[in-house]
């Protein structure tokens, strides 16, 4: 077998320097292991780079989402065409690497391509604002723009972190119409409890890793927990059908006398 | 009021999440039985291995036939281990056992350097496992610093090596690395106890296989990781035993190719000892 390229920081090939070296009884052997290692380190910062950016592009999904006003409706036309041109963008980004996640490759990995929680985050909090529903792991993979697995480990990591953007958008639209969104006799506070209590009823997994989400996942219930006890607390005092003014182009009063 | 409500949650997620982590733990737990007994044969290998370094070069054949029994009891555990291992991806769960492996595979390669092993005659090692070892063991001279590769040992443990397209147990080249430096410092501190025992030719041959293998891991293109660790401190030991070998020249122990060999080999070999 031939000894394989070395290749500088950008991939490309490097003229051979190892001629220099003094050839041991093992030259042939380790020429062989630095062919397969390089292949490997070559696989694993191609999926890296890649997963950067799909996490990048997941994220701005989110905060595009955030800016949606109600439950179970069409997204605004340029929420929607944003959305669709990231998720083009994230295929884009996946297809290449496809090929070097198959397989035995996909668990070995599956550290450097933590942008799938990211996604499964992004999607799962656009299938919740449409439909009012949790995404099964079948539709996260339908969705995924690409021929990448998803685990089961990304889709409940990535539904951990639902429950951060949950918090956030309760927050934002309860200010601004005054009630807990919500359809069907159901609302975000009562869907978020159900969707926790599913969570606390899982067997704990021992790890760092998922001790953190619950207890981040915890802290976004009890927020929005807040949110209705105050609505029953404070609410009372609004007159009804007020609402804050959202309009930021009024002139507001250059000092407070 | 619609019909039926939707609700939030489909009853079959949650149901099947849940059944996933719980096969999880138990895949987890058996894997922990496996890996604990394996570490258990891989302990008695290296405790037999230990006591090379009190142990004269006549007397290695008899050290490392039972040296060769322990890394069959591995071999054994090690394809139970597979037999599991192998029904799930493997990079899932390989931290499981990713050490006590590279151990296991340590004990074989230092087994065969001390002439453990020896190579089928008509060359094929690859056809079968070592069942030829100990029937052959006085055949003829053991030799001494032979390399294992990672297929020869793949073959003595009878499981693959380095599987790239099919997800399956296998040993991996990053272990075999590992287990590769872990040996060359365990034979730096040979050659300055089989010294003290008065084998002033050992520290030759171990000075030359492990300068051969440090050059060999100057080869690879390593990242930042364990095997870069590990690869950077092999010339320490290269380093420890070329000290051991500059002692002994410079007193003049050992012979130098060329120069005429000291008249009495054995008397100043007693003189060292010091």
């Amino acid at each position: 077998m031939a000894g394989g390229t070395k290749r500088d920081y950008d991939g490309n090939a490097r003229a051979k320097t190892s001629q220099q070296l003094p050839r041991g009884r093992f030259h042939a052997m380790f020429e062989n292991i630095r062919d397969e290692l390089d292949e490997h380190y070559d696989r694993r910062e191609r999926v890296i780079k890649a997963s950067r950016d799909v996490t990048a592009q997941s994220k701005k999904i989110i905060f595009t989402l955030q800016r949606v006003k109600e439950l179970n409706k069409d997204f605004p036309g340029d929420i929607q065409k944003d959305v669709d041109t990231r998720l083009k963008e994230i295929a884009k980004l996946l297809s290449p690497i496809a090929a070097d996640v198959q397989s035995i490759n996909r668990y070995r990995y599956g550290n450097s391509l933590k942008c799938l929680e990211e996604l499964v985050e992004a999607l799962s909090f656009a299938h919740y604002l449409r439909h009012q529903k949790v995404i099964t792991p079948e539709e996260t993979q339908a969705a995924t723009p690409a021929d990448v697995l998803l685990t089961p480990h990304d889709y409940m990591f990535g539904l951990f972190d639902l429950f951060g953007e949950l918090m956030r958008f309760a927050t934002v639209t309860t200010a601004q119409s005054g009630k807990l969104v919500g359809d069907h006799e159901r609302n975000i506070l009562s869907d978020i409890q159900e969707l926790g209590c599913s969570f606390e009823m899982l067997p704990q997994i021992p790890t760092k890793d998922f001790r953190g989400k619950m207890e981040v996942m915890r802290q976004s219930i009890n927020k929005v927990e807040k949110l209705g006890y105050g609505l029953v607390v404070r609410g009372s005092e609004r007159p009804k059908g007020w609402v804050p003014d959202t309009r930021d182009d009024i002139p507001r009063p250059a000092s407070p006398v | 009021m619609a019909a039926p409500p939707p609700t939030l949650l489909d009853p079959s997620i949650f149901a099947s999440l849940e059944a996933k982590l719980e096969e999880e733990t138990q895949i987890r737990d058996t894997l922990a039985q496996l890996v604990q007994r394996l570490d258990r044969s891989v302990a008695t290998a290296q405790g037999l291995l230990s006591r090379v370094h009190s142990t004269p070069r006549s007397r290695y054949p008899q050290l490392v036939a039972q040296v060769e029994a322990a890394v069959k009891d591995e071999a054994a555990i090690i394809s139970e281990l597979d037999k599991v291992a192998s029904q799930h991806p493997y990079y899932k769960y390989n931290y499981k056992w990713t050490r006590s492996v590279q151990h296991a595979i340590g004990t074989a390669i230092y087994c065969a350097w001390l002439g453990g092993f020896p190579p089928k005659a008509p060359e094929s090692e690859q056809a079968s496992e070592a069942a030829a070892s100990s029937s052959s063991a006085s055949s003829k001279e053991a030799e001494i610093g032979r390399l294992l590769t990672l297929e020869e040992v793949g073959a003595i443990f009878s499981v693959p090596t380095n599987l790239k397209s099919r997800d399956a147990f296998h040993l991996t080249i990053e272990e075999y690395l590992l287990s590769l430096a872990d040996l060359t410092s365990d034979l730096a501190r040979l050659a300055t106890n089989a010294v003290t025992l008065g084998d002033f030719q050992l520290p030759l041959t171990i000075s030359a296989f492990v300068k051969d293998l440090f050059a060999g891991f100057q080869l690879l293109n390593l990242k930042n990781d364990i095997i870069r660790k590990r690869a950077d401190g092999v010339k320490y030991e290269v380093k420890r035993v070329e000290d051991v070998v500059y002692d002994l020249s410079l007193r003049g122990l050992i012979q130098r190719p060329g120069a005429a060999a000291g008249a009495g080999g054995a008397d100043t070999v007693m003189e060292a000892a010091e």
